[in-house]
């Protein structure tokens, strides 16, 4: 059944581009201009954006914040593009990566059928026999790998920009402009201290306080990595380093995928995306829903799809009552357990709101986290301060107030073959029989089976990995080591500016 | 599920006495426990402060280059290919050996005839490597169109390998031997005595023994120094990048030296690592990432391969080099104390020589005789006075004092 577009003017006020046309595949579609690419793709119908590394399982918008990885695919010649943030023009030209023939019908899910035979460490012992063809197993091993495609042939672009390097010394740095932020910043504005906050976003409402004595406002800025105390970030044509007395992490939280079968499924979204695409695109992802979980977003989202006519068939449901997403290429039902009693219902859409705590700054920086119930949150004194001084944490990234506070979870007694990591396709029994060999060690766990290495690093994994990794009580708990960057950065955009501006020490 | 494993053999307490203590569970240790139990020793020890393949082992890219630019380290490389390329066969398990192809890249004339000279010594002595110019070097690496004007490169049939592959190869092994690994455990302090090295303290407990092997990579030094033992070796901090996966489009592994040593390579899995040395990297042990390495590196990849710029970076780490003054490792029994064995020193190189120079080290163990290609790594060659602190010098230089 087609998706459609609710007429007229998008809800949130906005208003939108002129109609523009671009193709997926070969094939011509028409968007708004300035409309993400994922969202043009859905609105026409496309939902299988991309293939999973190992098993080629469809995958669609899940996250629409350009983390999980799910819909990228080849925009303009550039390989792995993630086409939630990318903004559709007249023209564009996009393509399906890692399928053949293409990522709507993709033979190579065949190997899906065998995936039972093929866990991370299937080379361990094979393909040593024949000797005369070990090569050709590996060369057969290498085609299957890769994903982008790396284009040389084509004329090259010599001129990549390098950016320009600018030093900031600051005494606050507030990271993300969320209402937490915001207040954060606020608040150390108002005491007197220098305030600089960054916001990967175009907008933030901390913009509308920018003028206040002391209070720095940077947009389209996102951090990169925190490198012993100093915060690398990057917006446009400029490369930050950021040094600050105090760090505030309000960076908010992940969406925290329920751990069942099929979560995968195009048409598994998350609360905030579907409020997204209501509200602001106009797009409606389905005829009939399933709402899990909890979180305001959730409810929001509910709210939206009734008004424009989806059916709720069930909702919410507590996380734990959601037992297996059924379809092949995308969602055509659920299992759910009702009043004790397995119920199989019909649905196009599993709109879910449970968050987990953004613990990528923490992490990053060494801080301590703990695991709380069935969530990760970091070690924060009464002052919101984590175990590393210089950095504080404010807002739903505490795991402590906001959506990403630990709802239940499926962690307790998941299915064995649900996947936990995504970018991998690293399913739960592939860590227990890891673990049941005594490779107990978190850091090989991860070596050994994949999980936590792929392009999202672990944001939507790590939770569930130390739920089946990790000790089984609350308490401290011991993490593979977080490595920056905090997100992909495309190698060009690294380049620094040969001849750049002089550093700024400090630009007060 | 997997009927192999670690759990049966390792635990974190140590024993109260071994005839051997290895300490540290990289290629080095791993190789020179196996080798002792195929030459009948029994009861040894691997004492690793993290998990087995925790440092240098498990962070490099695991280039296995039989050409060197030395006609005696080329004698000792190809030995040392040879022996990872029968490995499979040996402990019944795919290390992923894969003749990728390697590739110098060079872009100074100067390059070019020193290459020139060391392609006729290869050719002399049975390697194959050929001389391109820089017509053929673009059309075998076509990923170097666009960028920066090259002069040359030599290239070589050689290999890459799995690092982690590798490591989990050696504990299957092991583990169906009597050898135990006792990991998450530091060594503390070294006991000597009269006629030489008498316990290893251990935070986990003492182990009496009467040999002790020093294979603790970048810990290498911290280790001499508990034991009283002089050595020349400083660990340096190396960086590397990987980016997302992409489809098969490097077919060989690429190094160069000017301006800096960088280098690039694709896994079997289609992602791209890579790395630009610092020139002015201080010794120190030191696993941090930095940001001017991305900058470094990302300045330099595009430069020299332009249609790099447009791939994602998704992780960043570090490991250590332990650098000796010839770049040489140090492999064999020092006569400062009785007992103390070192496998060290490797200087980037312990992956391609870890395993063939400890199969050497254990056959001297064993016979007390020294194998002809191990006297070039005799531990004591620098004498017993500590050196001062080296920076990296340039690439050819560090051989054209030799």
């Amino acid at each position: 059944m087609p998706l459609r577009r609710v007429p007229g003017p998008p809800t949130d006020g906005s208003s939108r581009g002129p109609l523009v046309r671009f193709t997926f595949d070969g094939r011509s579609y028409e968007g708004f201009d300035g409309e993400p690419l994922g969202v043009a793709l859905l609105a026409a119908d496309r939902r299988i954006l991309s293939r999973s590394f190992r098993f080629h399982r469809p995958r669609g918008l899940m996250c629409s914040t350009g983390g999980c990885g799910w819909c990228e695919c080849e925009v303009d010649g550039r390989p792995s593009v993630r086409s939630c943030r990318v903004p559709v023009h007249e023209g564009l030209v996009a393509r399906g990566e890692h399928a053949w023939p293409s990522v709507e019908r993709d033979l190579v899910s065949l190997v899906g059928v065998f995936s039972r035979w093929i866990p991370p460490t299937f080379y361990h012992h094979r393909f040593l026999r024949p000797r005369r063809l070990r090569k050709r197993y590996l060369d057969l091993l290498r085609s299957f790998g890769g994903r982008g495609r790396l284009r040389f042939d084509g004329p090259i672009d010599l001129a990549v920009a390098g950016r320009a390097r600018e030093r900031i010394a600051t005494d606050v740095l507030v990271l993300g402009g969320g209402p937490a932020g915001v207040a954060a910043a606020l608040r150390a504005a108002a005491s007197g201290e220098n305030v600089l906050l960054i916001e990967a976003d175009r907008t933030t409402a901390a913009v509308a306080h920018a003028d206040r004595a002391g209070l720095t406002v940077l947009t389209g800025v996102a951090a990169v990595g925190w490198y012993g105390g100093m915060l690398a970030a990057l917006g446009d044509g400029v490369a930050y380093e950021i040094r600050a007395r105090t760090v505030v992490a309000a960076t908010g939280s992940y969406d925290r995928v329920p751990l069942v079968p099929g979560a995968d499924l195009p048409g598994v979204m998350a609360a905030r995306l579907v409020v997204d695409l209501v509200h602001r695109h106009g797009v409606v992802p389905g005829r009939r829903a399933l709402l899990v979980g909890a979180g305001l977003e959730l409810a929001t989202a509910a709210e939206q799809l009734e008004r424009a006519g989806v059916a709720i068939v069930h909702g919410p449901i507590p996380t734990p009552s959601l037992i297996v997403v059924r379809g092949r290429r995308r969602v055509t039902g659920a299992v759910v357990a009702v009043n004790g009693d397995r119920q199989r219902i019909s649905v196009d859409l599993v709109v879910f709101g449970d968050r987990s705590p953004n613990l990528d700054l923490a992490l990053s920086a060494g801080a301590a986290v703990e695991r709380r119930g069935e969530t990760l949150v970091p070690v924060l004194d009464a002052d919101g301060r984590t175990t590393v001084p210089s950095l504080s944490i404010v807002g739903s990234a505490t795991g402590r107030s906001g959506a990403a506070t630990g709802h239940p979870t499926n962690a307790a007694d998941p299915h064995l073959d649900t996947f936990v990591c995504f970018c991998e396709d690293v399913r739960v029994w592939e860590i227990r029989s890891e673990l049941a060999a005594g490779y107990l060690d978190p850091e090989l766990v991860k070596r050994r089976t994949g999980a936590l290495t792929g392009p999202c690093q672990g944001k939507y994994c790590l939770q569930s990995f130390d739920c089946l990794a990790g000790p089984a009580q609350d308490g401290p708990v011991k993490l593979p080591t977080a490595r920056p960057p905090l997100r992909p950065v495309r190698l060009g955009d690294l380049v620094a500016a040969e001849t750049g501006a002089p550093d700024i020490p400090d630009e007060r | 599920m997997s009927r192999h494993g670690l759990a049966s053999m390792s635990s974190t307490e140590p024993p109260r006495s071994a005839e051997v203590v290895i300490v540290g569970a990289g290629i080095a240790g791993l190789g020179f426990a196996r080798e002792l139990v195929a030459r009948g020793v029994r009861d040894i020890v691997i004492v690793e402060r993290g998990y087995p393949g925790g440092g240098a082992t498990g962070r490099n890219v695991a280039r296995i280059r039989a050409m060197q630019l030395t006609e005696a380290l080329t004698h000792v490389a190809r030995a040392c290919q040879a022996k990872y390329e029968r490995m499979g066969d040996e402990l019944g398990f795919n290390i992923l050996f894969y003749r990728l192809g390697y590739a110098w890249v060079l872009y100074e004339p100067d390059e070019v005839a020193r290459m020139r000279e060391i392609v006729e010594m290869h050719h002399r002595i049975g390697v194959g490597s050929a001389l391109l110019t820089p017509d053929e070097t673009l059309r075998h690496l076509p990923i170097l169109r666009g960028g920066e004007a090259v002069a040359g490169a030599v290239l070589n049939d050689d290999a890459i390998v799995h690092h982690d592959a590798v490591v989990w190869a050696h504990v299957e092994h092991l583990e169906r031997t009597s050898v135990r690994i006792v990991t998450g455990t530091k060594v503390q302090a070294i006991a000597r005595g009269e006629h030489g090295v008498e316990a290893v303290e251990t935070d986990g407990g003492r182990i009496e023994t009467r040999a002790i092997l020093n294979a603790a990579g970048g810990w290498a030094g911290e280790l001499n120094r508990l034991a009283g033992v002089n050595a020349p070796n400083r660990p340096y901090r190396r960086e590397v990048l990987v980016t997302a996966p992409l489809r098969r489009s490097i077919e060989a592994a690429v190094t160069f030296y000017r301006p800096n040593e960088g280098w690039f390579n694709q896994t079997l899995r289609g992602e791209i690592v890579m790395g630009v040395v610092d020139p002015t990297e201080p010794p120190g042990v030191e696993q941090g990432s930095t940001w001017d390495f991305l900058g470094r590196t990302a300045a330099l990849m595009v430069r020299k391969a332009p249609a790099l710029a447009d791939v994602a970076v998704i992780r960043q780490w570090a490991g250590m080099y332990d650098i000796t003054p010839d770049h040489l490792p140090l492999v064999g029994a020092t006569n400062q104390l009785e007992g103390w064995w070192q496998a060290n020193g490797w200087s980037g190189r312990g992956m391609l020589l870890g395993p063939y120079l400890t199969e050497l080290l254990a056959e001297r163990f064993v016979s007390g005789q020294t194998p002809p290609h191990l006297e070039a790594f005799d531990p004591d060659r620098f004498g017993p006075e500590p050196l001062a602190d080296e920076a990296e010098a340039d690439y050819y230089a560090r051989y054209a004092r030799r």
